[in-house]
């Protein structure tokens, strides 16, 4: 099947911003009916080369050959025309519109937008195992069907060079086994797939060819059936892979944090959280797993005092602290590090010294009685800084030009600063590269030898089973299974978190 | 396939059987009300002529608004446009006859358009800041052209220019005077539709009647046609739009162009149907009301025509005897004592409440007065749009992406 012509040559592709270079010599050939593993880390210039291939940016140098022609791409457009599909990290969808809607729009002419289109889109869902249906509105749809439906848009139109940036990234193991089995119906269908991940098992199942790039350019290739996730680790960061496995356990005999029978209901009369009890000791590590959500948020902002539950008690020491506010709670030495940075941990256009006060706007050294202590905040950011190693210009920098790692770290750093006794973090190393992983990694395990009590809420199944003493399993609102993290596998999480038999 | 098919019609055809029901409960209750209170003005066809006439500037104010607002663009703007348009209705029907002259006032209006388009889609800036700018400029520009042409003008004068054409009016011979037969009997529920068609079969001016044809030209464009789904698409996710190739700056563009000769063609409305001239300062705050009428219907042509209806009901009340505008609280009483039982019904208790204390104040007002103070009525279209919005605006779906900057190449 595969024919002589190649279905993408990228040569010398190179992109700069004002002050970066996002690309500089890139060498990437895909051969046609094949998957393509383009691999990197965070800020390797993976993303930025995906959107040069598919028009949204342009490249500075370089140049681009389809299927045997040079191409330039001045828009998606005239991607799309040449053959390229692309499913963004970010779905790009209209939640409001149903399926038909966001699969038709900006290609209406091909089949209409009525009944002809709706014929073509059963046709493409039952061809390849979709299972779509047209008149359901996006909204209701889970992230696994999001992602069919993003692939299942880009084949409306025709595409022959289909581009999955991190796909795997919001699925759960069996969702990853059905989206490789899709792959597969693709690639014997003749269409070449552009995979980016930067998961090595999963590029090593998947992939016929891969790409590695490191700080914006390609370093090297290897061939799937003899490399080892050794050798392309090294090739991706230059050194060998952090793993966050802990060392002995430190769990100690006094409870730090316990909840029981905690139940949350909304306006609806509905349970978003259904009888929850857990002990947290001083010096453990309670992970939580689910399939996002399923009241994992809930249950922080219930512990953090942003719900107040409707039955069940809290206790933090030998305290009740079931009816508390946020800040007496913060007050009384608990961290928390939210799971969306952006909306919840930063004020992104305030500097970092201001930043630093968020939260401990009430204790020293960020304030002093009634006013701010502005001397105080800005000496206890630079400690923060260079404890923490946020590479960042200077403390008056707002918080919206430093990398997610950077912006992590310092959050991470603000939680642990005033002796915190428990720490509450969701999703602490989502979106940053592997470098700042491996920091807030030991930072963690740092605290947790110091006797802090630490909930790990996170979607990374490694880092779970890799920093935890003890595993929970939520699902619809339930703790549906405890697991030990040294005899437990991801697909065994990933059952139980599907609800599969534990 | 035919499953779905089915499923839809079956949709459609609950959506069209509720409204029907509403208007008919709706159409039942101030019969009542007239009937207990004694206020055959109440329904009377000169009412809803009144009526009719106070909706139509209001409605393609709201128009204006649903278009730019599904594109994403909020239109604040739309009392300035609309300003623009009185006076481009009054200058070219002055020259040129009362159909170029509403054109005239829809191409004024799409000036104020293009100028809120090119500062918030071009240049990025916040859309209420742009909106406001609009609305001092159109309201400074229309005085300023007033002054400067019209005092030459027959008729005319620095602050208005009376004497203007008027579009023709259609009258449907036969219908008419039975219609008027059946209302002149006063019986319950008939009498009050015959005066509805009534008035909408005599003497009805034909701006009227493409106003509400505009309504369903909307619909059929926005929501039936490839162009409407791009155009809808940027104000859900403009992003997305981008990645599919559609030019969502051209788009937007288009939107907020087309909502500014909407507003435009209502301020045109006013100073041709509504009154028989120009004068400054003609709008009187439509523009905003017309924007309350697009949010009350959740962004959707039907709901915005409801809206409208809602406040140029209230509205041509205070024109008329204060008995009518105290036979309006008892209809308020009612309509919010039923809004209660409905949210009961859903077991929302704390809002029933709420809706429910607030019904049983308006009728004790209602029992324990004989009139309404003259400086009361003047509010009441106002009163009746925060109502609505605090009572009514608890389900609402906006476009996701409405008011929202929107830069190129910020896909992904």
């Amino acid at each position: 099947m595969p024919s002589e012509v190649d279905a993408v040559q990228l040569r010398g592709i190179g992109k700069r911003f004002p002050g970066v270079v996002a690309n500089h010599d890139v060498d990437v050939t895909i051969r046609p009916g094949t998957v393509h593993a383009l691999i990197g880390e965070n800020g390797a210039g993976k993303s930025t080369l995906m959107k040069i291939l598919y028009g949204v940016q342009r490249p500075d140098d370089g140049t681009i050959t389809i299927e045997g022609k040079q191409v330039v791409l001045k828009s998606p457009t005239e991607a799309i025309e040449a053959g390229v599909g692309m499913v963004f990290q970010h779905f790009m969808l209209a939640d409001n519109l149903t399926v038909l809607e966001n699969m038709v729009l900006g290609a209406e002419k091909l089949h209409g937008i009525g009944d002809g289109a709706r014929t073509e889109i059963r046709r493409i869902s039952e061809r390849f195992g979709f299972d779509l249906d047209p008149d359901v509105l996006v909204e209701k749809l889970g992230v696994a069907a999001r992602q069919r439906l993003e692939i299942a848009k880009v084949l409306y139109r025709g595409a022959r060079i289909i581009i999955l940036d991190e796909p795997t990234a919001v699925l759960v193991p069996q969702e990853v086994d059905a989206l490789f089995e899709n792959l597969r119906e693709l690639k014997a269908a003749g269409n070449s797939v552009l995979f980016i991940s930067h998961k090595l098992d999963e590029v090593l199942a998947i992939a016929d060819d891969i790409t590695v790039m490191r700080r914006g350019t390609t370093v090297g290739t290897a061939d799937p059936a003899t490399a080892t996730k050794h050798e392309l680790a090294e090739l991706m960061v230059g050194s060998e892979l952090p793993s966050p496995e802990t060392e002995e356990s430190t769990v100690t005999d006094t409870v730090q944090l316990s909840l029981s029978d905690v139940t949350l209901t909304d306006e609806f009369g509905r349970n978003l959280l259904t009888d929850l009890s857990l002990t947290i000791r001083r010096g453990e590590v309670l992970g939580i797993a689910g399939v996002e959500g399923n009241g994992q948020a809930e249950l922080v902002e219930t512990i953090m005092g942003m719900r107040i539950p409707t039955s069940g008690r809290i206790m933090l020491g030998d305290q009740d602290v079931t009816h508390w506010h946020t800040r007496q709670l913060r007050e009384a030495g608990i961290g928390y590090i939210p799971e969306d940075r952006h909306r919840h941990g930063l004020l992104l256009d305030a500097p970092l010294w201001e930043n630093r006060i968020l939260g401990h706007q009430t204790r020293p050294p960020s304030s002093k009685g009634m006013w701010i202590n502005r001397k105080g905040a800005r000496k206890d950011t630079e400690r923060i800084v260079a404890d923490y190693d946020v590479r960042a210009p200077g403390i008056d920098t707002p918080s919206r030009a430093l990398s997610g790692g950077n912006q992590q770290k310092l959050i991470v750093g603000r939680e642990m600063s005033g002796d915190p006794v428990l720490l509450i973090a969701s999703h602490p190393t989502r979106g940053v590269d592997v470098g700042a992983q491996a920091a807030i990694w030991d930072h963690i395990k740092r605290a947790r030898r110091n006797g802090l009590a630490v909930l790990l809420v996170s979607a990374d199944l490694d880092e779970l089973i890799g920093l935890s003493d003890t595993i929970q399993v939520i699902l619809r609102g339930r703790f549906v299974g405890t697991f030990d993290p040294s005899s437990v596998t991801p697909q065994d999480l990933g059952t139980a978190m599907t609800g599969g038999a534990a | 396939m035919s499953a779905a098919t089915a499923q839809r019609s079956t949709i459609v055809e609950r959506l069209t059987k509720s409204w029907l029901y509403i208007g008919l409960i709706g159409i039942g209750v101030v019969s009542f009300v007239r009937i207990i209170t004694d206020t055959d003005d109440l329904t009377g066809a000169g009412t809803i002529r009144a009526a009719i006439i106070a909706t139509c500037p209001i409605l393609a104010a709201a128009l204006g608004g649903l278009w730019a607002e599904r594109a994403g663009v909020v239109n604040i703007g739309l009392e300035g446009q609309m300003i623009l348009g009185t006076w481009g209705a009054a200058f070219f029907t002055y020259h040129y006859g009362p159909w170029v002259g509403i054109l005239g006032a829809a191409l004024l209006g799409l000036v104020g358009g293009l100028l809120h388009a090119i500062a918030t889609v071009t240049f990025g800036v916040d859309h209420i800041v742009s909106g406001v700018a609009i609305n001092l400029i159109g309201a400074g520009a229309a005085t300023y052209l007033a002054e400067a042409v019209f005092p030459e003008y027959e008729g005319g004068g620095p602050r208005q220019l009376n004497g203007l054409e008027a579009p023709a009016q259609v009258t449907i011979p036969g219908v008419s005077d039975l219609a008027n037969t059946i209302s002149d009997q006063h019986w319950f529920f008939v009498s009050d539709v015959a005066s509805v068609i009534q008035a909408l079969t005599t003497n009805i001016s034909t701006l009227s009647l493409l106003i509400f044809a505009l309504v369903i030209i909307s619909a059929l464009v926005l929501w039936r046609t490839s162009f409407g789904l791009r155009l809808r698409s940027c104000g859900e996710n403009p992003q997305a739009a981008e990645t599919l190739g559609v030019n969502v700056y051209l788009y937007k563009y288009v939107a907020v162009l087309i909502s500014g000769a909407l507003a435009g063609i209502g301020g045109g409305f006013l100073a041709l149907v509504a009154s028989s001239g120009f004068s400054t300062g003609q709008t009187g705050g439509r523009g905003y009301i017309g924007l309350a009428a697009m949010i009350f219907g959740n962004w959707r042509p039907g709901g915005l025509l409801a809206g409208a209806l809602t406040f140029g009901y209230t509205d041509s009340l205070r024109l008329r005897d204060t008995q009518s505008v105290h036979s309006l609280l008892l209809l308020v009483a009612i309509g919010l004592l039923m809004f209660a039982a409905w949210r009961a019904c859903r077991k929302q208790v704390k809002g029933a409440l709420v809706v429910a204390a607030a019904g049983a104040l308006v009728m004790a007002w209602f029992l324990l007065t004989d009139s309404v103070p003259r400086e009361f009525t003047v509010m009441t279209p106002y009163v009746t749009t925060m109502f609505v919005l605090a009572l009514g605006s608890q389900r609402l779906r906006m476009p996701a992406a409405d008011g929202k900057s929107y830069r190129r190449g910020s896909a992904g």
